[in-house]
């Protein structure tokens, strides 16, 4: 397995080499592994790939077709619209363009993509997780379940009172769907990304979009059930009054602040995954900079880099949990800060600077992993 | 770089998995997986609280059935003592109740042996007076024959009885 692992990256490598007439463009490479794209490749073969729809909203309506027609620089004609897949010195590279008159315009384009198809195919794997842990308590009651439902179950319980009850209390019944549904999202999207063939193998998490997307989503749970007394920290914060009065310093520094913790969740999910996945790429395309070089340099390379390569994947598996369960606690935290309520004022403060510093914490041990 | 620049067909799909994923969930799935481990956790607390109350009952009933069993003990022992005492009591009782009896009996004895020994000395005496009267009888008889030496015997009877007197 971990030998397949290694193998897929190689062997597709091997190929890109030929098809750039044996130039070896590790740049090329590691973003188109690291990318998107129209098609899925075909586990080891990097040149067959399994089409996916096209769904785009070009000049005039709905496009749908499939994306083996505009494969391989193919342009395809609908009516009297015409689609293909910009080159490499488009600035739309990679993406589908729509011709007119001649030059190349962006559509609105909704395709399923491999990223879209594998977010499809996790949504239904996670689906089908909980369905069965479900569907296995309606049946046994209070039975714990054993074996693989038993550690899904005992990740649910792991996450459920360790993470939301510990940190949002009497609301921990209120979040946890959302929650438990990150989490298992996320951490399903990191091992997925971890396996190099059909149906893994899409960088998702490593993609900017798909952690925007979350983090968004957390962003709208956190202010959307905020508190009265939340908002008015933010607005009317207890601090000294030239501080808020004719110029709104401190209200400025708060809103900010409640941007830049998505933007955190964001980048950091994205970076650590993305490099993950790039070092992998990197250590394997060694073996092929250093064989161009010399065909020693090159064999002692490949041993160092498949050991290497075995090291980070396995380290990538410890780090798709990490950065599940980080996402997951930092959620938890901001969605807990927005419930802050005024009785307990001196009380919340320290717990909230408490709350911060555990956060900071987690953010530290995040960003040095 | 469009790994830096979020792609807007990605976000539109990832939006909408995510909400149909959370929807499904939400719906079917995390109510039942919670409120069952919510419930077990309850069951498990409740469980080892019972198990400990239980626990704690035992080693009461444990602790009090040594104290009746001590109890019962010193009670036996008491009674044994008592019993060994009273028994002593009783020999004791009757032994002097016995020698009561005894020296009633021996009293009684003596009393009677005296009174016999006095009667048989009585008797004894009376039959010797008897006898010798009789013997009297029968010497004076003989010598009174003589009435001389009836005289004379006469005089020396009385001579004997008044130096006796």
């Amino acid at each position: 397995m971990l030998l397949a692992l290694v193998a897929a990256p190689a062997v597709s490598a091997a190929d890109a080499e030929e098809g750039h007439d044996g130039k070896l463009d590790p740049k090329e490479i590691i973003f188109e592994h690291l990318g998107d794209g129209y098609g899925w490749e075909v586990p080891f073969n990097h040149h067959v790939r399994m089409p996916l729809p096209c769904i785009v909203i070009g000049k005039d309506g709905l496009h749908i077709f499939s994306s083996s027609r505009i494969a391989d620089g193919k342009t395809y004609v609908d009516g009297k619209a015409e689609f293909k897949i910009a080159g490499h010195d488009s600035k739309y590279k990679g993406k589908i363009v729509e011709i007119v008159d001649g030059h190349e315009e962006k559509p609105i384009d909704i395709s399923i993509t491999k990223n879209v198809c594998a977010i499809f195919i996790t949504v239904l794997i996670v689906i089908a997780m909980m369905f069965a842990v479900a569907r296995f308590h309606r049946r046994n009651g209070f039975h714990a379940p054993r074996k693989g439902l038993g550690a899904i179950e005992s990740l649910i319980v792991f996450i459920y009172d360790s993470v939301v009850k510990e940190t949002l209390g009497d609301n921990a019944k209120k979040f946890a769907p959302y929650l438990l549904t990150v989490f298992f999202f996320i951490f399903t999207m990191n091992l997925m990304g971890l396996m190099v063939v059909f149906p893994g193998g899409a960088n998702l998490t490593g993609n900017i979009a798909v952690t925007l997307v979350l983090s968004i989503i957390t962003f709208l749970v956190t202010n959307l059930f905020a508190t009265k007394h939340y908002w008015k920290e933010i607005f009317w914060p207890d601090v000294p009054l030239w501080l808020k009065f004719p110029l709104p310093i401190m209200p400025a520094i708060e809103i900010f602040g409640m941007f830049t913790k998505p933007a955190a969740l964001t980048v950091r999910l994205f970076a650590n995954m993305m490099g993950g996945h790039m070092i992998v790429i990197v250590l394997t395309l060694l073996i092929f900079i250093f064989a161009a070089v010399n065909p020693v340099a090159g064999g002692a390379t490949t041993v160092v880099s498949v050991l290497f390569s075995i090291f980070m994947l396995l380290i990538d598996v410890l780090v798709s949990f990490i950065q599940a369960y980080v996402f997951t606690m930092l959620s938890t935290i901001f969605i807990s800060l927005a419930q802050a309520k005024e009785e307990h004022h001196e009380k919340k403060v320290e717990a909230r600077e408490e709350k911060e510093n555990k956060a900071e914490a987690a953010q530290l041990a995040a960003t040095q992993k | 770089m469009d790994l830096f620049t979020p792609d807007l067909g990605l976000i539109f799909w990832m939006f909408v998995s995510f909400a149909v994923l959370f929807f499904i969930l939400w719906k079917f799935a995390w109510p039942v997986i919670l409120k069952t481990v919510d419930s077990r956790a309850d069951l498990i607390d409740k469980g080892v609280e019972y198990a400990q109350n239980a626990k704690q009952q035992l080693d009461e009933a444990k602790k009090n059935a040594d104290q009746y069993i001590a109890d019962a003990r010193r009670q036996q022992a008491d009674m044994l003592r008592d019993a060994d005492r009273i028994k002593t009591q009783i020999i004791e009782e009757a032994r002097s109740a016995a020698q009561v009896e005894a020296q009633k009996v021996m009293d009684a004895a003596k009393v009677q042996i005296e009174q016999q020994q006095k009667e048989a000395q009585h008797q004894f005496r009376n039959q010797v007076s008897e006898f010798a009267l009789q013997i009297a009888e029968k010497v004076v008889k003989n010598q009174m024959a003589d009435t001389k030496a009836q005289t004379k015997l006469v005089d020396k009877l009385l001579d004997e009885m008044a130096d006796k007197n």
